[in-house]
């Protein structure tokens, strides 16, 4: 590395690190103070550190619903990325391997799924019509049809990478297509399974419009609808709802960082190295 | 152990006919080489011995059975693949178990047969590694492995040196002529490399264009090839083939001459050419000529010979050694 290269890199860093980190120092600062303190909104350090009261205040709100709230989006999440996952990979697996006129077809609507916006109030009478509107299994669906075709795709061109020998020689060590696909090509996916679980747990759960329009009631919250606690027409409490905040982001962001390394190469790799 | 037969096995991938009626017998225990340029359909033949791909018609059985129809894990064969096709996710161990475990096969007698096969191909030190770790000849020898494990009534192999460098390959040549003659077993062995047919076969069977153009011992088709494809296919160098005005002039459609069966002389000779270019190999050497109202001509010759491009020869080609085909 030149001395040049190092110091252009040093500068990219830190306006990097200035352009991320500051919010998080923002929603940090504004968590820890109090409510009149926090109502100005300025990026300064608290004059009084109110951390525990805060979170107390927060978890306890409305009956522990931030809980609750954890509780459902927990169950939406882990549901609907395990349906994402082993649908996605069958049908991605069906459309890359078997040759069949329809696979086109096939394919080609799953790619509108890709491109055509989601309807919101048909999707509701589709819901009520079933029985599932403003059930936790409704959501979970409604988070696996809007997240199945991005799996799908993702799946089928990784499927790709995979030599079809693979295939046959489990056909002729006598696997019947389960077998093949359980106990061969499975796990082969696994970096571009750890992609989709990232990627797709952090949207499901993360998710605000979806579950105020399809999760009505108050006891179907969500953690993005949590937010709505400490913010009224009158009056807003800011340092409960960045406490709130904080306390939302923390999952997603513990799952990022562990699984960062293995998102990248799972985007990037293919199924069998040689 | 059982023998293979093909009666009137064709393929068809639409209206395009790729095999055109294939008959066929490879007796029990026989070591036997398909062998032709690419896209002459070899590889589709063993894959649909194999049930890899349909049969458009005719009949296969292995050992009196008919297979035709039959799932591939149900014919009694193993294939190892030109990629070897090893299971990355799963070590030398698995690897080789992956079929039996498969059938339900008990735990201990699976970690026995796997143990027998690995002793056999000297894998046992790396049977917990993944393929990953393995080198090219080990990998072909886990393939080969898997392959021993179900002890199949035919063996296939599709190319399956082709992907290993040269003195490798020489060797596993030799491994494999070895293993064949341990375990007995049928075989049956696709390759482009004639040098591989002629090493290794009982039979070799030469295909042209999804047709069966001779079938013989290697030495057979070396010494009275049927046709002149066949003669230009097998023996290395290539034997020299001429049709036209020259083959008229020998009473035949295409007069053909191998370079070991020319001798080289200074003055006289049937043909008198000029030295093109000299490849010397060390114990020989091959002598790219051309002789007018003939063409180039290859000859080979002992490695010290004194010749060098522009030098002026004479070429006889030896008694009784020359091929004159008809078709």
């Amino acid at each position: 590395m030149t001395p040049r290269q190092r110091r252009s890199g040093l500068i990219a860093t830190a306006v990097a690190t200035v352009i991320f980190i500051t919010p998080f120092v923002y929603i940090f600062l504004m968590a820890m103070k109090t409510k009149k303190e926090a109502s100005r909104l300025l990026f300064s350090l608290p004059s009084e550190w109110q951390f525990w009261a805060n979170l107390t205040e927060v978890i306890k709100a409305r009956n522990y619903m931030l809980l609750l709230a954890y509780f459902n989006s927990t169950i939406i999440t882990v549901g609907a990325v395990t349906l994402l996952i082993i649908f996605g990979a069958m049908v991605g697996y069906i459309l890359q391997r078997r040759p069949s006129g329809w696979n086109k077809v096939i394919y080609g609507l799953v790619l509108v799924g890709l491109i055509v916006p989601p309807a919101v109030v048909p999707t509701i009478w589709v819901l009520q019509g079933l029985g599932l509107f403003k059930t936790i299994h409704g959501m979970i669906l409604i988070q696996v049809a809007y997240g199945l075709a991005f799996s799908v795709l993702l799946f089928r061109s990784f499927i790709g990478t995979i030599p079809k020998d693979l295939d046959e020689a489990a056909i002729i060590d006598g696997a019947r297509p389960w077998a093949i696909f359980f106990r061969v090509i499975l796990p082969l996916l696994k970096p571009v399974t750890v992609t989709l679980i990232v990627v797709q747990s952090i949207a499901i759960f993360n998710d605000f419009t979806n579950p105020l329009y399809y999760l009505p009631g108050k006891e179907n919250v969500t953690v993005q609808l949590t937010l709505f606690n400490f913010q009224t027409q009158f009056q807003s409490q800011y340092n409960l709802l960045f406490m709130n905040i904080l306390l939302v982001t923390i999952a997603p962001l513990l799952v990022f960082v562990f699984f960062n390394r293995q998102i990248v190469a799972g985007m990037t790799s293919g199924g069998v190295k040689g | 152990m059982s023998g293979l037969t093909l009666s009137g096995v064709t393929k068809s991938f639409g209206a395009f006919q790729i095999i055109k009626g294939v008959d066929l017998t490879v007796a029990a225990g026989e070591f036997c080489v398909f062998v032709g340029p690419s896209g002459c359909g070899k590889s589709t033949l063993l894959r649909m011995i194999a049930g890899l791909e349909d049969v458009t018609d005719g009949q296969i059985t292995i050992g009196g059975k008919d297979v035709t129809w039959a799932d591939p894990s149900a014919r009694g064969i193993a294939m190892v693949f030109q990629s070897y096709a090893l299971y990355p996710h799963m070590t030398v161990r698995d690897n080789i178990g992956f079929g039996l475990s498969l059938a339900k096969m008990p735990k201990a007698q699976i970690a026995a047969k796997v143990g027998h096969a690995a002793d056999l191909l000297q894998l046992t030190p790396l049977l917990d590694r993944k393929p990953k770790a393995l080198s090219g000849g080990q990998r072909q020898r886990v393939a080969i492995g898997r392959a021993i494990v179900r002890d199949p009534a035919v063996f296939l192999f599709d190319e399956p040196l082709s992907n290993l460098d040269a003195s490798l390959r020489a060797q596993m040549r030799l491994e494999l002529t070895e293993l064949h003659a341990s375990l007995g077993a049928t075989m049956i062995y696709v390759t482009h490399d004639q040098v591989e047919a002629m090493t290794m076969a009982h039979k070799i069977v030469v295909l042209n264009a999804g047709k069966i153009e001779q079938v013989g011992s290697p030495m057979d088709l070396y010494r009275n090839p049927a046709t002149p494809f066949v003669a230009g296919f097998i023996g290395s160098p290539r034997m020299n083939l001429y049709t036209g005005a020259v083959a008229k002039a020998e009473g035949c459609a295409t007069y053909g001459i191998r370079p070991e069966h020319l001798t080289l002389e200074p003055s006289g000779g049937k043909w008198r050419g000029t030295v093109r270019y000299i490849e010397r190999l060390g114990p020989d050497a091959m002598i790219y000529a051309v002789v007018p109202g003939l063409g180039d001509i290859s000859v080979r010759t002992g490695g010290e010979v004194a010749l060098s491009p522009g030098d002026e020869i004479g070429i006889t080609p030896q008694q009784g050694r020359e091929h004159r085909f008809a078709g």
